[in-house]
Formats: C-alpha cells, sequence, structure tokens
C-alpha cells in the first residue's frame, strides 16, 4: 500500500511545474556554480604551478645554507570545485623560516590580480544545493496534507482501511522518490563537467567522497521535507503552510549563517593584528639588541671589506671573497644568532598563538551558531568532506610547522650554524689572509694591505682606489665561482592525504546533528499527522 | 478608484500572515544587527586607536631620527571603522582599505592583514542594507507574485473588475499597495534599529543620519517597487499562483544569488586585466634598463658623505626609477579600478545588487570612499613633498639632491612631528554621494518602471476567467 501511494504521489508530483521549473533550475545552476569554480580551480592550480616552479628554481639556486628557506606551496583542493570553503579566501603558501613559525598562508588568494575581487561572492555547488534542495524539499511537501485536505481527497483516503502512518510513509517515500533524481541529476551533471573538462582528474577516493557528499545532501533534504510535512500538517491551509515554509526556508537559510558569523564577530572578538605585529616587532629588535651587544665581543678582522656580500632576511648571509679573519667573524657571528634566532622564534610563538586561537575560537563560535541551521550543518559537514573547512587548514599549517622543526633538526644534525658553509661555499683552504688577498687583486703592485691603505688614503675617488683591486681576478671572490648547493639529503614538505574517515571524525557530531534532526522533525511531523483535522 | 483598491490591497496584506512574518523576520534581524553593531563598532574603534598610536609612534621615531627618514619612509594610511557602517557596511572588510604613501609618491593599496578573520567564511554583516536587499525584495515577491494570479483562481479577479474599474488602476493600486505594504515593515525595524543606536551612544542623531536614513528607506521603496514590479510580472505571466511563486523564486535567486555571485567570475572572463606577474617584470625591466643606462658609479654607497658626486647621480636613478614603476603601477591600477567598476556595472542589472552599491554610495563608504581616499591621498602627498622639498631647500648642509628612497643627499636634520602635515580624511559631500550613486539609482527607477510597464501590457490582455 505504501508503494502505492508513494508511486501515485510521485507520479503527480512529477506532472507539476514545481518539478519542471525546479528540474530546469537545477540543469541552470549547478553547471553555472561547477563552471564557475572550476575557472577559479584551474587559476589557483596555475599560479600553484608557477609559485611551486619559482620556489624549486630558488631553492636549486642556493650555495649557502642561510639561503635555505623552504617555500610550501599548497594546491587547491580538487574538491573544492564542489565546496570551496575558505580556499578562496586564504593564501596558497607557506615560508618556512628560522625566525618566525609559520602563522597563516601567505601568498595569493583568490581575488588573484585585483584586490578590490575580493568584495565579489561566489557561490558553489555545497552553496546552491543547499538553497535549492531545500526549497524544493519544501515546495513539494509544504501541500502535501495541506492540498488534500482543501481537495477533500485526504477525507476520502481516510475513510479506506488506510492508516494514518501507511498514508504519511507512502507521501514521503513518494516525496523523497520525487527529489531524488533531482539530487542524482545535480551530482551526476557535476560529475559529468568534472570529466569532460579535459585537465583535471579525480582519485578514486575524490569520487567516493563526491559520492558522500551526495547521501549527506539526501539526508540534508530529509530534514526539510520532514519540516515541510510538520508545517503542512500544522496549518489550516496550503496559503498559511506556504508562507511559513517560505520565511523557514529564508530564514535557515539565508539569515542564521550570517546571523552566526555576525554575532561571532561582535561577541568573540579577535585579537588586534597590528598589536601582534608591533610585540613580534619588539621581540626582534630586542633580539637584535642582544645580538648587537654579543657582537661587539667578537675578534675584529684583519680587513672588513667584503668581495661580494649579500644579506638578507631571516639570517641569509652570503659573502665571497673575504679575509680569513673576515669569514672567521661570520662564522662566529652565525654561530651566535641563528640558535638565538630560533630560540626568539619559540618566544614570539606565544603571542602568535594567542591570536591564532582567537582567531579559531571566534570560527568555531560562527561554526557553532551556524548549527541552528540545517543548512548550517550541510555547509560545514559539506566543507569537511570536501577538505576546505577551518579544520583542514589548520591542520595544514601544523603540518608545515611540524616540518619546520624537521628542517631546523636536519639543519642542527649538520651542526651547520657553526660551519663556513652557512654563508659562503669557499673552502678554507681557500682563505688568504688581508695582505695575500690584496697582493693577489692588485697583481703583486701591493705587498701589504697596509701598503694599500697608504696609497689609498691620497687617493679621493672611490673608483680609482677599488680598480688597482680588480687588477686580477682571485678564484672564488663570486658567487659564479661555486656549483649550487647539493641538498639531496633535505627533508621536503609532503602533503599529508587526510582520510575520509579522519575527515567525517571531525564532523561526526555535525551529521549526527542532521540525522537527529530528521528524526526530530520526522516524529513532529508524525504526531502531528496523527493528531490533524482531516476534515 | 485608485484609492478604494489601495485601500483595500493595503489593508488586505497588512491583515495577512506574510506581513506578520515579514515583520518578525525583518525586526529580528534589524534588532540583532543594531545589537551587534553596538558591539562590535566599539572595540573596532580601540583597535584603529591602537594602531593609530603604534603609527603616530613610528612616525615620531622617522622625525627625530631626521626629516629626509620620514620622507622616504613608506606609511600606511589605514582607513577609520565608518560610525555610519549600520546603515551599509559596503564590505569595506575586504575592499583594499590600506594606502601606502611617502612624500614621493602614494605606492598602491592593500586590504590590511587582520580585517577579516582568515579562518571565518566571508559573509555580509547585518546591515540595514544587507537586511534589505535581501529581505525586502524577498518580501515584496511575496506580496505580489499572486496579486493577478491568486485572485484569478480565487474568482475576485473578474468580480472587481465587473466594477467600473480599469485593468491599469487595479494593477497600479496592487503596485503601490505592496510597495507601501514593504515599506510598513521596514519603517518600523529601523525605528527600533535606531532606538538601539541612539540609546546605545552608537549613533549620534543629526541632519546628516536623518539625510541617510531618508535616503536609505527611499532606496529600500526603489527596490520594494522594482521587486514588486517583478512580481506582478510574474503573477500575469501565470494563470496559477503556484505556477507564479516559482517564477517570482527563480527572479529572486537570480537576482539575489546568481547574478552578484557571478561577479568575480565575470571580472575575470569579460574585463580581465594583466597578471600582477607581468606587472612585476615589467618594472623590473624598466629598472634593469635604467640601471644599464645610468652612468657608471651610480650606484656607489658612502652615506657618511652626502656630498659624494656619485649620489647626485644615484639621487637622479632613483627619481627616474620611481618615475618609471609609478607609471606602469599607475596603469595598472586603473586597469583594476575600470575592471570592477565595469563589473559592478554589469551585475547592476540585478536590481538588488544596484540598491547595494546605491547604499554604498548613500553611506559615502566602500568603493566611493576608497576611490575619494585615493584621490586625496595623492594631493596630500603633493603637500607633505612640498614641505619637505622646502625644509630640505633651506638646510645649507643638504646637497639638496633629492633621492626619492634613500637617505643619503637631502637634509639631516630633526623636524618636529607637529610640523609635518597630516592627512585627514574629508567625508563625502552629498554631491559626491549623488554623484556615485546616480546610475544605481537610474537603473532601479528604470527597472520598476519598465517592468511594471510589461506587467500592465500582459494583465490588458490577462483572461480573467
Amino acid at each position: 500500500m505504501v508503494l502505492h501511494i508513494a508511486r501515485k504521489e510521485f507520479l503527480n508530483n512529477l506532472l507539476t511545474s514545481r518539478f519542471l521549473i525546479g528540474f530546469l533550475l537545477c540543469l541552470f545552476l549547478i553547471p553555472f556554480s561547477i563552471l564557475i569554480n572550476i575557472d577559479g580551480y584551474r587559476d589557483q592550480l596555475g599560479q600553484a604551478k608557477l609559485d611551486r616552479d619559482a620556489a624549486e628554481k630558488t631553492m636549486a639556486e642556493v650555495r649557502v645554507y642561510s639561503g635555505l628557506r623552504p617555500v610550501i606551496v599548497l594546491p587547491p583542493e580538487p574538491l573544492g570545485i564542489f565546496g570551496k570553503g575558505l580556499s578562496a579566501q586564504l593564501g596558497n603558501q607557506v615560508k618556512v623560516r628560522l625566525g618566525l613559525k609559520p602563522l597563516l598562508a601567505e601568498g595569493k588568494t583568490a581575488a588573484r590580480d585585483n584586490p578590490f575581487l575580493a568584495s565579489f561572492f561566489s557561490v558553489d555547488f555545497v552553496d546552491i544545493a543547499a538553497i535549492i534542495f531545500s526549497l524544493l524539499a519544501l515546495l513539494f511537501s509544504y501541500d502535501a496534507l495541506t492540498r488534500e485536505k482543501e481537495d477533500g481527497t485526504l477525507r476520502l483516503q481516510m475513510a479506506n482501511s488506510l492508516g494514518r502512518s501507511l498514508l504519511l510513509a507512502g507521501k514521503i517515500t513518494g516525496i523523497l522518490l520525487t527529489l531524488l533524481p533531482v539530487v542524482i541529476l545535480s551530482f551526476l551533471l557535476g560529475g559529468i563537467i568534472v570529466l569532460f573538462s579535459g585537465d583535471l582528474a579525480f582519485s578514486s577516493a575524490e569520487w567516493g567522497r563526491l559520492l558522500l557528499l551526495a547521501l549527506i545532501s539526501l539526508a540534508y533534504i530529509a530534514v526539510f521535507v520532514f519540516l515541510g510535512l510538520f508545517v503542512s500538517s500544522r496549518s489550516r491551509n496550503s496559503v498559511t503552510s506556504l508562507v511559513v515554509c517560505l520565511f523557514l526556508w529564508v530564514g535557515l537559510v539565508f539569515l542564521v549563517p550570517n546571523l552566526a558569523s555576525t554575532f561571532a564577530e561582535s561577541f568573540v572578538p579577535i585579537q588586534s593584528r597590528d598589536n601582534l605585529d608591533a610585540v613580534l616587532k619588539d621581540m626582534d629588535k630586542s633580539l637584535s639588541d642582544r645580538l648587537d651587544t654579543a657582537e661587539e665581543k667578537l675578534p675584529q678582522p684583519d680587513w672588513n671589506t667584503n668581495w661580494y656580500m649579500n644579506s638578507g632576511e631571516d639570517g641569509y648571509l652570503e659573502a665571497y671573497g673575504c679575509t680569513a679573519s673576515l669569514f672567521e667573524r661570520y662564522r662566529l657571528g652565525t654561530a651566535l644568532s641563528e640558535p638565538m634566532r630560533l630560540d626568539n622564534a619559540d618566544r614570539k610563538w606565544r603571542p602568535q598563538k594567542t591570536y591564532l586561537d582567537s582567531l579559531s575560537r571566534q570560527a568555531r563560535a560562527a561554526e557553532k551558531m551556524a548549527l541552528l541551521s540545517p543548512a548550517g550543518i550541510f555547509r560545514a559537514v559539506a566543507m569537511a568532506v570536501c577538505g576546505t573547512d577551518r579544520r583542514a587548514q589548520e591542520k595544514r599549517l601544523d603540518d608545515i610547522r611540524r616540518y619546520r622543526e624537521t628542517f631546523v633538526s636536519w639543519l642542527r644534525g649538520k651542526n651547520i650554524f657553526e660551519k663556513y658553509e652557512y654563508f659562503t661555499p669557499t673552502p678554507p683552504a681557500q682563505f688568504k689572509n688581508a695582505d695575500a688577498l690584496v697582493a693577489a687583486r692588485s697583481a703583486g703592485r701591493f705587498k701589504s694591505l697596509a701598503e694599500y691603505e697608504k696609497w689609498a688614503a691620497s687617493i679621493t675617488d672611490f673608483r680609482e682606489q677599488w680598480k688597482v683591486l680588480q687588477a686580477a681576478k682571485v678564484p672564488g671572490d663570486k658567487p659564479d665561482d661555486f656549483p649550487y648547493l647539493a641538498i639531496g639529503d633535505m627533508p621536503r614538505f609532503q602533503a599529508r592525504p587526510v582520510p575520509a574517515a579522519e575527515l567525517l571524525a571531525g564532523s561526526a557530531f555535525r551529521l549526527g546533528l542532521l540525522l537527529f534532526e530528521c528524526a526530530l522533525f520526522f516524529a513532529l511531523a508524525y504526531v502531528a499527522f496523527i493528531r490533524y483535522d482531516v476534515r | 478608484m485608485w484609492k478604494t483598491v489601495f485601500r483595500r490591497e493595503v489593508q488586505h496584506n497588512i491583515y495577512s500572515l506574510r506581513f506578520a512574518l515579514s515583520l518578525a523576520l525583518v525586526l529580528a534581524v534589524f534588532v540583532a544587527g543594531s545589537l551587534s553593531f553596538v558591539r562590535h563598532h566599539a572595540a573596532d574603534l580601540d583597535k584603529y586607536r591602537e594602531s593609530r598610536e603604534l603609527a603616530a609612534k613610528a612616525i615620531e621615531r622617522a622625525a627625530q631620527s631626521n626629516a629626509t627618514v620620514l620622507a622616504v619612509g613608506k606609511r600606511a594610511y589605514d582607513f577609520r571603522p565608518r560610525d555610519n557602517a549600520f546603515l551599509a557596511d559596503a564590505k569595506e572588510k575586504y575592499l583594499p582599505n590600506s594606502i601606502t604613501f611617502s612624500a614621493w609618491n602614494v605606492f598602491g593599496f592593500a586590504n590590511k592583514s587582520g580585517s577579516a578573520n582568515p579562518y571565518l567564511a566571508r559573509y555580509d554583516e547585518l546591515s540595514w542594507a544587507f537586511a534589505i536587499a535581501l529581505l525586502v525584495s524577498f518580501v515584496a515577491l511575496i506580496f505580489t507574485f499572486d496579486a493577478v494570479s491568486g485572485e484569478r483562481e480565487n474568482k475576485t479577479l473578474a468580480l472587481s473588475l465587473a466594477n467600473p474599474v480599469s485593468r491599469g488602476t487595479l494593477l497600479f493600486g496592487k503596485f503601490a499597495s505592496a510597495v507601501v505594504s514593504v515599506l510598513a515593515i521596514v519603517v518600523p525595524a529601523v525605528l527600533v534599529s535606531l532606538i538601539i543606536l541612539t540609546v546605545s551612544g552608537t549613533a549620534s542623531w543629526g541632519w546628516t543620519l536623518a539625510g541617510e536614513t531618508a535616503a536609505i528607506l527611499a532606496a529600500a521603496a526603489l527596490l520594494a517597487a522594482a521587486m514588486c514590479a517583478f512580481g506582478l510580472l510574474c503573477s500575469v505571466l501565470a494563470r496559477r499562483s503556484n505556477v507564479s511563486l516559482l517564477l517570482a523564486l527563480t527572479v529572486w535567486l537570480l537576482f539575489a544569488i546568481v547574478i552578484p555571485n557571478s561577479s568575480g567570475f565575470l571580472a575575470g572572463n569579460v574585463y580581465p586585466i594583466e597578471p600582477a606577474e607581468t606587472v612585476g617584470k615589467r618594472v623590473r625591466q624598466a629598472f634593469d634598463d635604467l640601471n644599464k643606462a645610468a652612468p657608471p658609479g651610480s650606484w656607489m654607497m658612502h652615506s657618511g658623505n652626502p656630498f659624494l658626486p656619485q649620489h647626485e647621480l644615484r639621487a637622479d636613478l632613483q627619481r627616474k626609477r620611481l618615475a618609471a614603476e609609478k607609471a606602469i603601477r599607475d596603469d595598472y591600477y586603473r586597469a583594476m579600478f575600470r575592471q570592477f567598476e565595469r563589473t559592478r556595472r554589469l551585475t547592476a542589472l540585478s536590481p538588488i545588487a544596484a540598491f547595494e552599491y546605491l547604499a554604498e554610495s548613500i553611506v559615502g563608504g566602500g568603493y566611493p570612499r576608497f576611490r575619494r581616499n585615493w584621490d586625496d591621498l595623492h594631493v596630500y602627498q603633493g603637500q607633505f613633498q612640498s614641505f619637505f622639498t622646502a625644509l630640505d631647500s633651506r638646510d645649507p648642509k643638504s646637497p639638496h639632491w633629492i633621492n626619492p628612497s634613500e637617505d643619503v643627499s637631502t637634509t639631516r636634520e630633526k623636524v618636529s612631528p607637529d610640523l609635518v602635515p597630516k592627512f585627514a580624511e574629508r567625508a563625502m559631500s552629498s554631491a559626491d554621494r549623488l554623484s556615485a550613486g546616480l546610475p544605481y539609482l537610474a537603473v532601479l527607477g528604470a527597472a520598476a518602471a519598465l517592468v511594471f510597464f510589461l506587467a500592465f501590457l500582459l494583465f490588458v490582455r490577462y483572461d480573467v476567467r
């Protein structure tokens, strides 16, 4: 009997204009959202490739260990095509430094070349599914009982030997059967577009996650079908039921998530980024002062002149053609500064962590408040399945911070801060003292530094003073004289693929809540229908 | 006669369940938005004050070092949180809200890090403009989708037309009454919000706020008119009310979701601009060319001797480098502005998007505010530059070789921070706001008039039986 009623409902629904328009809406909106996101995904992928190539080139062309600062480029999540989550608003790379633990991803966001475009929001498959599936579920269920009551057919059916439970079960099955083709069509369309896009290739795990998303969509639809039936069984007529359902739809799908974020931002404030930056700057200043004091005690070189020297952020120093004593001065300096820099990074982590915790706390508050709406739950679970939610990003950054520790251990294992290789590839056997260096560069014109300096004091033009030292080329006085560093043994960052079970484990509560809402609204609809006056 | 129709329709609307539900929902959103604004605006202002104090200290340190350090140092002007952001937040926390400049150039702009929580999905704040754009558009359609088809189903349409009332009068009565009913929902919500904001001390009542409130309400009326016209069009397009409802919902989804959310896609594909990498390459190329053309010794450094002849060469080179980079980057910025403006013009096809842009102009925020600050900072930079060059010309110890990037060959005298010209943001005048909002005002007005006219044409041919 249930099947009989379900079949009737199904066929009835198929012939309605709402099915046709709903179907057409999906036919238009789903490809629209997928195409927009494929476009964005391709851009992100292209950018990631450019950045990765640039990072690898930089790493491959390093001659000193102080120049080794790996840049981790985060490729976009393929399933971000379906649920972009936070991926569009986060940077795509993280630089591993000695003096600072990674805070957030840097680099280009999806707004790409024009920062104004960040103010344009965009929807994805998950958003469209959350909007359309709930709307269709409500449109097919709002008048499931009221319409039949108005037509007088409900009374007629009840006059037969038909239990209310059976009738309700039949109606629910009929509505779900009607919506099933819409869900299948949506996912099928999405899958086909991905398959035929040519350059996109999903792994079997990703297809599996997509299937999981389809199953979660069914649970989401069921919640709204039961909600619609509940409203229908508590309303006197279809118009009332429709109006209530539509306002519930706008409230649950559009307002609650915004309300959640607005409230979280107002009542769970984040710390000031300027303040954090100022604190970190002060800590760096203090380190620099301590270093200056400590370096004053180091022995002075016999000739404080570099033939070629380059320095930069995070302890980068590259020196060539110095005297042995200047090289030694640099070595003592880096042996002192780099452990202090690492120690300072550990100290800086405390304010950084407090700031990060405030970001997480606010986001968590918004996520919790969004649980008030089934659409909020659906979006959160879908983002988790797509690997584009906050947790996934936080895990990625934790992995990169762990990688930094491995990288630092590798450097420490080589005792590299105390070695010349940290700032010069020149082998110590080639080091010369100042007199030998002056004699070699001036091609024997001066025998010692003192002789050269005496001569230079009488010359006012700096260029002239310098020119005489270019008389002969001294091997090893510029970078091109040395090969790039062999870093085959350097630990590389490997992005850890997150198994579906782990993704879902974090969302188990939300998934449970979605199923609980299903059961709750079903129970409410059932009880309301049992007590429904069919006359 | 139309007054009778109007009165009857208004009464019908006001006593309906949809009116009660709309009122409750709109009131709830306005109250929630106001309470949250009261809370976070104070915190935002505190943070801003803190950050400005840090910036002021940095200026003081630079000025105490010497005037050249102050002139060549890059500084940022960060936009102050707007006091009237409860009217329309204009997505300012996602837009560029910080402009970098020195005495020699306005370098560029960025969205200041920390403006928005990167772990919180981007969202629209519950400002008046958002509530009106989302809910007024929806409620307007809900009030009108069955105005004709519903009455036909109930057989009252034929009855109404049996009286001496023209179709035009009947339709206009329905249209005007729906607009008024929608406004009857918004006005109390606005009043409640104003009470919350005034009592909490967050907003101070004055002519500016009164004008902005009136303008936002007028824009809301226009949006309501446009959406009511679309609702009536859906109603006369279908014979049955549930079909017109589906049409109305489709229209709403198209205007509220599809068009605004395809802006980024449209910008990238319809109005593409050069990638930032290409621009960076062009700048590097220009630098290389200038370096090659520069006389030998141009890069010779000796900061201890300002009068070193090579400093004049390098000052000349640095000025050329600055001018070359500025020309390339300013050109790129203009391309960004064009891309953004054109995309917005395209998406203003949606009355909901047009209303949001109009609201942004009314409150003097968002993009028009950015452009005003961008232009004003260029004027200020000229003043700062004149101030510095005057200071430098008075210093006999300076060689006066203007180098916009280094502290070598201009004055090394200290300067009192109080004497340095300061940049103060000007509020946008009514005329500026009007000129920024005029195109969107026109779009909304035209949409309302054209769609209503179309609905009228169809209604004249509508079979009322």
